[in-house]
């Protein structure tokens, strides 16, 4: 009795004793726990190299680098049946087959046609949902182990062919909602040995009864084999590369970033949200990797519908920004996606009223949203970032927003729908015709199954009637056929372009294959604009895009900017100007955009800043655009004219093509009607560049802000 | 009593034997029914655009009897039942859909025929070392050009404009002068003269008048310089051979009609 009672007594005083010293907590320092730490190994760290041994493995003699550098044009964001989404959304198409489109080969929609491209890609980089990536894939698949489970279920054989139909679409609009939602996130119990090893190894993930780390790593080891064995250098790019699919908690603010490598070599498996949702993370990852020689960058995209969140003027856990913040964030991730299927995130209408082309591709829902939720635009467009990113620097909080841009596509059907007169869209079987993109009105018997699916898809209205009928009410109207990544490299080759987007010298296309160079300094007006040397003098006397401009005593910069048009495009309209910034003695932000070159000869008018019309129209009956109007080609040097030397500034280019018919114009008239009314028939087609920020002389007048919780400057 | 029980016994093998029979016939006839190639031809159309030609009917249609092939194949190996032992040989009959069944490293003799059989997947392309004077077709590019081309054969100096992508090009294939300069003006190149300005050629930015001084003839590679490639090719067609021949194994069995009257 009294051995018991002593022997009870040490154990609870043990775990007293424990207890106090696991949680000795010095702010965020457990020495203890920190003990602990170094018996763990993190898995998430461990390099693989998965090259294949070959080089120039086409053969091909390879072209020699161009100092001047070309343009490279490719996506950067495809999903193949690993996402987990994609999977579900009916795609059975693999990285190999994705490369295999980018290089110009066609590939099947999960609906049966063909897709290809017009032109092929220099570069494609598959990043399909690190989340649970391949895992539908085997639940689906009877023969694994981890399909033998109770929540596999649904998913069984969901691909058979005689399944891969639009009227499954329900059924599979149902199983995505589930997916994301915790239903199959349950962890082991706690006596169970994977705990254990999940916390040995710092991997969430192999805690949880529905993953398997086998079946995710084959899946990842796939798409870095397939990547490196597609890579033909100075021919055709490829990158390994994952999709981080996060999102603030409460408000379901799309966070998502696409994470790419810069060799052959990457992590065993990808970073994702079961690690952490808070992106701070990822980027301590990134840096981590760095250390050990593999760079990577990560891309947000879908700023639109983050509801705010993704250029928030606070971090994911509601601190202030610091200097220190700003630097990791733009160490690792100093590209931002402007463009792509889900609409685009240079300006809200809202955010910018004096712009007139601020209303195009406009996408308002937050991602993934059941039912669809508005995003609110504030936080949400590159442009407004750029400039809270200058007043973030002007309170000394440094600039997180100084990132370049990209386009990218996001299908997941392997294949970029880049082409308005033939757009496929990007979910698979859920909007691959005309009827359930609602671009066309619906037969009467798909009125019924579309309620069905829409249930499913918790959408409140399933249908509209409009003047021609009953349509779709899907969301996939504010959808559309862009975007291209394109980088100004020496040669085609992971490092070259790879070094592109770490310069940022970078612009993006919403699909169209515009070229533009942009170079700011301040003797460029002395270049002969009709000069074959014009470009390798841009470089020696100016910087390019993606640069910093530094004051030059009180100097007013000039600006060269050199556009060409898609050859199978339409001609050139306009090149423009977008200037941002901070007036330096009011501290508010100001935005303004120019006119710098007209197309057919024109000028801007010097009070409007505006170029006139030339004439251009599109006929909606049949899509065809005026004729002998455009330019082939726009090139200007630019000064400007409200300058002030003291203020923080920035400007990037914005190119525009004549107008052309909307996929949905097209798809309404391939089918004999009238485009759907409320939507726009016509969109310009064009590009941005990334910015060049002008640097002015370090102001004498430091800013303190009240509040006091911001880290101040050292002035001694 | 035993009658009883032997006329119900003789009842059930009848029925059983006429439901064979019956069933029999059934398996392995397909009937295509009008409305659904209508329905297929129109979502075709839909998407694309304009009705589709005969090569595409076909494939349509093709993959139409494919599809009922397989799916009756898994019918008759029982998806739709919840039996184990079914579920395995299902299983490997997705295998290889799933493309599991390809040895891993093929032989030599095998890599060395796939080469042969596919050669002009491998041949290396003519390139060509250019140069050419631009003219912008932002800038009368027509006269312009055609005064450039005497002046030129005249020995004098004469006033061209920048090309966005630069002024000289070396070994380009002529897929890369179609991209970069449009398809018209590629076909220049294919018996083009070296050594001489020729033009003014038109493309999708203005005219050019081009002076070509070298052409690479294009050559077939040895198979050991492209040896990695026949491999991942190799296997990418072992793969899509695997399926194909299940479905011709399997296609001679079947009975396939189609009304040879409908018209689309």
């Amino acid at each position: 009795m009294k051995y018991l009672r002593n022997a009870l007594l040490t154990v609870i005083g043990l775990y007293l004793i424990t207890l106090g010293l696991v949680y000795v907590d010095v702010y965020d320092s457990r020495p203890i726990i920190s003990l602990f730490k170094n018996i763990q190994s993190d898995s998430a760290l461990e390099i693989v190299d998965f090259s294949t041994d070959k080089k120039d493995i086409s053969g091909k003699p390879r072209p020699k680098p161009n100092k001047d550098r070309n343009p490279y044009y490719g996506d950067l964001h495809v999903h193949t049946k690993y996402s987990f989404d994609a999977y579900v959304f009916g795609v059975t198409a693999s990285p190999d087959d994705a490369y295999r489109y980018a290089k110009g080969e066609g590939v099947k929609h999960p609906l049966g046609y063909e897709m290809k491209l017009r032109e092929p890609l220099d570069f494609y980089a598959v990043t399909d949902h690190g989340f649970y990536m391949g895992m539908i894939q085997a639940y689906a698949d009877t023969t694994t182990d981890i399909s033998q489970n109770e929540f596999a279920e649904p998913f069984h054989n969901l691909n058979r062919l005689d399944n891969l139909t639009v009227e499954s679409a329900g059924e599979r609009s149902n199983i995505f909602s589930s997916v994301l939602g915790a239903t199959i996130i349950q962890p082991y119990p706690d006596w169970h040995p994977k705990l254990l090893k999940a916390y040995l190894t710092r991997n969430t993930q192999s805690a949880l009864e529905s993953f398997d780390y086998d079946i995710h790593k084959s899946a990842w080891a796939d798409v870095a084999r397939s990547a490196n064995e597609h890579n033909d250098p100075g021919h055709f790019t490829t990158f390994i590369g994952y999709e981080f699919t996060t999102s603030t908690d409460i408000e379901g603010g799309n966070l998502h970033r696409n994470v790419i490598f810069n060799s052959s070599k990457a992590s065993i498996r990808p970073w994702t949200r079961i690690d952490s949702t808070n992106p701070e993370d990822l980027w301590t990852w990134q840096d981590r990797l760095r250390e050990k020689g593999i760079d990577t960058i990560a891309m947000p995209h879908n700023s639109n519908g983050s509801n705010g969140q993704m250029f928030e003027m606070e971090t994911f856990t509601g601190n202030a920004f610091t200097d220190e913040y700003a630097k990791k964030r733009m160490r690792n991730e100093p590209l931002v996606e402007i463009t792509q299927v889900k609409g685009t995130s240079d300006t809200h209408p809202l955010l910018s009223p004096d712009d007139e082309w601020a209303d195009f591709e406009i996408m308002d829902v937050r991602v993934g949203s059941r039912p669809p939720t508005y995003s609110k635009p504030s936080g949400s467009y590159v442009r407004e970032a750029y400039l809270n990113g200058l007043t973030l620097e002007f309170t000394r909080q440094g600039n997180p927003y100084k990132f370049g841009l990209i386009g990218s596509s996001d299908t997941h059907v392997v294949a970029a729908s880049l082409d308005e007169s033939n757009f496929w869209s990007k979910v698979g079987l859920l909007d691959g015709d005309p009827e359930n993109r609602g671009s066309v009105p619906l037969k009467e018997e798909n009125v019924e199954r579309l309620d069905e699916y829409m249930r499913a898809f918790n959408q409140p209205i399933s249908t509209v009637n409009l003047e021609q009928g009953e349509y779709a009410n899907t969301g996939f109207t504010q959808w559309g056929a862009s975007g291209l990544a394109a980088a100004w490299a020496e040669e085609n080759t992971r490092e070259s372009i790879f070094n592109a987007f770490r310069r940022k010298e970078t612009f993006a296309t919403t699909g169209t294959r515009i070229a533009v160079r942009f170079f700011g300094g301040y003797d460029l007006s002395s270049i002969d604009l009709d000069s074959e040397s014009l470009v390798s003098e841009a470089y020696q006397k100016g910087v390019t895009m993606g640069s910093d401009l530094l004051h030059d005593e009180k100097k007013n910069p000039e600006f060269l900017v050199w556009a060409q048009r898609d050859k199978n495009g339409a001609p050139l309209q306009r090149i423009q100007i977008i200037k941002g910034w901070i007036d330096n003695n009011s501290g508010r932000p100001k935005e303004k955009v120019f006119d710098v070159a007209c197309s057919d000869g024109l000028q801007p008018d010097p009070v409007t800043n505006r170029c006139p019309d030339n004439g251009a129209r599109v006929n909606i009956e049949d899509c065809s655009i005026s004729v002998n109007v455009g330019s082939s080609e726009l090139k200007t040097v630019w000064k400007d004219p409200e300058f002030v030397p003291a203020d923080k500034t920035f400007y990037y280019v914005r190119v525009l093509e004549n107008p052309t018919c909307r996929w949905s114009t097209w798809d309404a008239i391939k089918a004999g009607y009238k485009p759907r009314e409320g939507l726009h028939e016509t969109i310009q087609e064009r590009a941005w560049s990334s910015p060049i920020w002008y640097i002015p002389k370090q102001s004498d007048v430091d800013v303190i802000p009240l509040g006091g919780t911001i880290r101040l400057r050292n002035t001694n | 009593m035993k009658y009883k029980i032997s006329i119900f016994f003789i009842i059930g093998l009848i029925l059983y034997l006429i439901d064979i029979g019956l069933n029999y016939n059934d398996e392995k006839e397909i009937f295509i029914s009008d409305q659904e190639i209508i329905s297929l031809v129109s979502a075709w159309k839909s998407q694309v655009g304009r009705n589709p030609n005969d090569d595409e009917i076909t494939r349509i249609i093709n993959n139409l009897v494919e599809e009922e092939i397989l799916y009756r194949e898994a019918l008759k190996l029982g998806l739709d039942r919840e039996d184990r032992i079914i579920k395995r040989r299902l299983a490997q009959k997705i295998s290889f859909l799933k493309q599991e069944s390809i040895p891993n490293a093929p032989s030599n003799d095998d890599l060395i025929e796939y080469f042969k059989k596919n050669s002009d997947k491998y041949f290396i392309d003519s390139t060509y070392t250019f140069r050419h004077y631009f003219f912008s077709s932002e800038n009368n590019s027509k006269e312009r050009s055609a005064k450039a081309y005497t002046d030129l054969l005249n020995e004098v100096s004469i006033n061209s404009d920048p090309f966005f992508l630069g002024k000289n090009f070396v070994d380009a294939t002529i897929r890369k002068i179609e991209n970069e300069f449009g398809k018209d003006f590629s076909l220049n190149f294919l018996n083009v003269e070296l050594n001489k300005w020729i033009g003014p050629l038109e493309s999708a930015f203005g005219h050019h008048i081009i002076y070509v001084t070298n052409q690479r003839e294009g050559y077939l590679p040895d198979i050991t310089d492209v040896i990695k490639q026949v491999e991942v090719d190799f296997l990418q067609s072992k793969r899509d051979e695997a399926i194909e021949n299940y479905l011709n194994e399997i296609r001679s069995e079947y009975k396939i009609y189609i009304n040879p009257d409908l018209q689309i």
